[in-house]
């Protein structure tokens, strides 16, 4: 009976496997199609990859693509860190009166719609493009300003720092350190699961943003990976195998980034629901 | 302590930033040069932008127009592609926020689409009326591009429809090319189910979300989903619709149709010979001839008609036109387009030659270029023939909303093919049109 429950879990979990996996397998095995083989559906690994390739690098330029993405999302996902946790453990850690009204006047913003603020958001870029050309419209740091400082990250870090020892802040406190001291000494180091796991999601998010970068950023230099690949599907007739190597492409940075701070995140995730 | 922490900060804060600037240091380089050439013309010629979708096709129309530019002021053209979609997006942000910033000088917009944004943004748009002559252009192109008697949209390519069929298949089931000539739907089917009968194959593939097939049929007869205003219904009370949905659903339960639910199963149903038929735009012809093992075995008809009051053999799907827009350098963006796809013969064969792409421009629509034989084809002109059903096409206002009537009737179309009675299902449509584009 009990060997019965095994084969039984065993054979669900392998289908739920083949299942999340299939898409990645059809992505990598596609790149290595032509496009004809792609529009018929073939499943087995073909002889077109260097083709491929050989057309992504003529056509377009996805090396500056690339380049642009990584910019984007490793300065994004720094600030958005320092920024979210500062607010996270202000948060949780200090005592004020209207604080939790602020707070949940934040997490109401997570329920506003992007495109609703998105017009308005431009029109604000727009106008600071003439005093502040660095950060205006078109330029990488407009891609990703919007996006550093979500209410759901804040919550993400105060929901984790309640597990958080006070006790340790006392004894910083008590051994001389400065409250930014504190912080910065004490608070990074001890929750540095929770930082690997909030890296990842904001990386991620960063790295596969489309709406806003797509409005901001207009000249070709400045694409990211997704715009890129959003144009490589818009022709006539597209050549899928050329798009599927750049799909596959684009993939690899993500995935690397979650199986290098795996461990971590599994455990900061962890933290954040026992909390 | 304290303040050497602070300073770590700001020190790093500025840093991001420097570190951002660095990268967009062409930005402000560029800007400033837009700054200097907006309006006057430098040593270096006007710089223009444009932007468009598609590398094969508009991109390499834009450049190949850049080659034949030969007007008096000097024109540096930027051709920067973007998706359509992504067009569209960028368009209305901008547009909606009345910041014109990184705006291109000339857009390409798609027909069905290009009354949204006439209307919408009446101000934005630069009229062309008096850089281009109106009257050279394909009727059907000019009711889509202007607006209360100005001319906004250069028009270019047509998306005149035909009907691709394989000729083996035809010749299995007892036909021949002439027997398909200037059919009805009616006899589409009947050649459909024989077809079927004698090699096993589909007539054609179907998106149940995609309306391409019923917008082209009653455009053949010179209808559309709205009255001539472009923006009053005309669902519950139009014969052609009314006898387009009974060909669909007829079609449907002949059971000729491989069903498909995106491009890639369209294009590739019909490469790996599952359907003997495509009636559809003549860009779709690149990707039928990708297949070259199916050279020889491919002709293109007139698309077959409904049989209602003002039905023809010819219609449209798709198609765009150039606009520009209404900021620096307009002038020079008109000046642009007039000489080149506004009036210059010889650039509309090239067009042909290096990218099939064919014009609306009637002028330009003779020469060598267009009567040469399609060796896929077995030899046929098929640009000639393109040509010549393009002057034909009616001309009906694809008004403000073709793409939302497009959604209300794909849930409709489904209703009507389990069996809701056709008055009803038309009757609702009108009704949710209604409450929904006031």
């Amino acid at each position: 009976m009990k060997k019965f429950k095994r084969i039984l879990s065993y054979t669900f979990l392998s289908i739920a496997t083949i299942i999340s996996i299939y898409p990645f397998f059809w992505m990598v095995v596609s790149s290595t199609n032509a496009s004809v083989d792609v529009t018929r559906g073939r499943q087995l690994p073909g002889t077109h990859l260097i083709e491929n390739l050989t057309n992504l690098f003529d056509q377009v330029n996805i090396v500056t693509a690339l380049t642009n993405s990584a910019i984007i999302a490793v300065l994004s996902t720094f600030l958005t860190l320092l920024i979210a946790s500062l607010a996270g453990y202000g948060f949780e850690m200090y005592r004020s009166r209207g604080k939790d009204i602020a707070f949940n006047i934040l997490l109401l913003s997570m329920m506003i719609p992007f495109a609703a603020i998105m017009v308005p958001l431009y029109r604000l870029f727009g106008r600071i493009s003439h005093t502040a050309p660095l950060i205006g419209l078109d330029t990488l740091a407009a891609a990703f300003l919007p996006t550093i400082t979500t209410a759901f990250f804040i919550f993400f870090f105060r929901q984790n720092t309640k597990m958080f020892p006070k006790d340790l802040i006392e004894a910083g406190r008590i051994d001389g350190l400065t409250e930014l001291g504190i912080f910065f000494r004490i608070y990074m180091p001890t929750m540095k699961t929770t930082y690997a796991a909030a890296a990842i999601i904001a990386f991620m998010n960063s790295w596969n943003n489309f709406l806003w970068p797509l409005v901001v950023l207009q000249s070709p230099g400045k694409q990211t990976i997704p715009l890129l690949i959003s144009n490589l599907g818009s022709s006539y007739s597209p050549d899928y195998g050329m798009i599927m190597s750049a799909i596959t492409i684009a993939t690899l940075p993500t995935a690397l980034v979650f199986f290098f701070m795996q461990k971590h995140f599994v455990a900061g995730m962890m933290g954040s629901v026992k909390g | 302590m304290k303040k050497v922490v602070f300073m770590i900060l700001t020190i790093m804060m500025v840093a991001v930033l420097v570190a951002c600037g660095n990268g967009d240091e062409d930005s402000v380089d560029d800007q400033e040069a837009n700054d200097e050439t907006e309006g006057t013309t430098n040593g270096e010629g006007e710089a223009i932008t444009a932007w468009a979708w598609d590398p094969n096709f508009n991109i390499r129309a834009l450049e190949l127009a850049d080659q034949a530019y030969d007007g008096e002021v000097d024109l540096e053209l930027e051709i920067i592609e973007n998706a359509q979609d992504d067009i569209v997006q960028r368009l209305n942000t901008s547009l909606s926020s009345g910041t014109t910033q990184g705006m291109p000088n000339i857009v390409l917009i798609e027909d069905y689409r290009a009354q949204s944004f006439l209307q919408a943004y009446p101000d934005a748009f630069y009229p062309l009326t008096d850089y281009i002559d109106v009257d050279a252009f394909a009727d059907y192109k000019i009711e889509t591009t202007s607006l209360d008697g100005e001319q906004y949209g250069l028009p270019f390519d047509t998306g005149v429809a035909g009907l691709y069929i394989r000729t083996d298949y035809l010749e299995e089931a007892g036909y021949s090319v002439d027997d398909v000539q200037d059919i009805t739907w009616a006899e589409y089917i009947q050649i459909g189910v024989d077809i079927k009968e004698a090699t096993g194959n589909n007539m054609l593939t179907q998106d149940p979300s995609d309306l391409g097939l019923i917008r082209m049929m009653i455009q053949s007869a010179g209808t559309w989903y709205f009255e001539d205003d472009g923006s009053t219904p005309n669902l519950a009370n139009n014969p052609a619709l009314e006898a387009a949905m009974q060909a669909y659903r007829e079609l449907m339960e002949a059971n000729i149709v491989s069903m498909v639910s995106d491009w890639s199963q369209f294009v590739g149903a019909f490469n790996d010979g599952d359907v003997a038929s495509v009636p559809t735009g003549n860009w779709i012809t690149p990707s039928i001839t990708a297949e070259e093992s199916q050279s020889g075995n491919w002709a293109v008809v007139p698309f077959p008609k409904l049989e209602v009051e003002g039905a023809t053999n010819v219609t449209n799907l798709g198609g765009s036109s150039w606009y520009v827009l209404n900021s620096d350098g307009k002038e020079a963006a008109a000046t642009f387009l007039a000489n080149t796809f506004g009036s210059n013969e010889m650039f509309y064969q090239d067009l042909i030659d290096e990218i099939g792409a064919i014009g609306t421009y009637l002028p330009g629509m003779q020469g060598e270029a267009f009567e040469e034989g399609h060796e896929f084809f077995d030899g046929q002109s098929i640009v000639a023939d393109f040509s010549e059903w393009t002057e034909a096409i009616p001309a009906v206002n694809y008004g403000m909303h073709t793409y939302a009537i497009d959604d209300i009737l794909a849930v409709e179309l489904q209703n009507y093919l389990n069996d809701k009675e056709l008055t009803d299902v038309l009757e609702d449509a009108q009704s949710q049109a209604e409450t929904q584009l006031r």
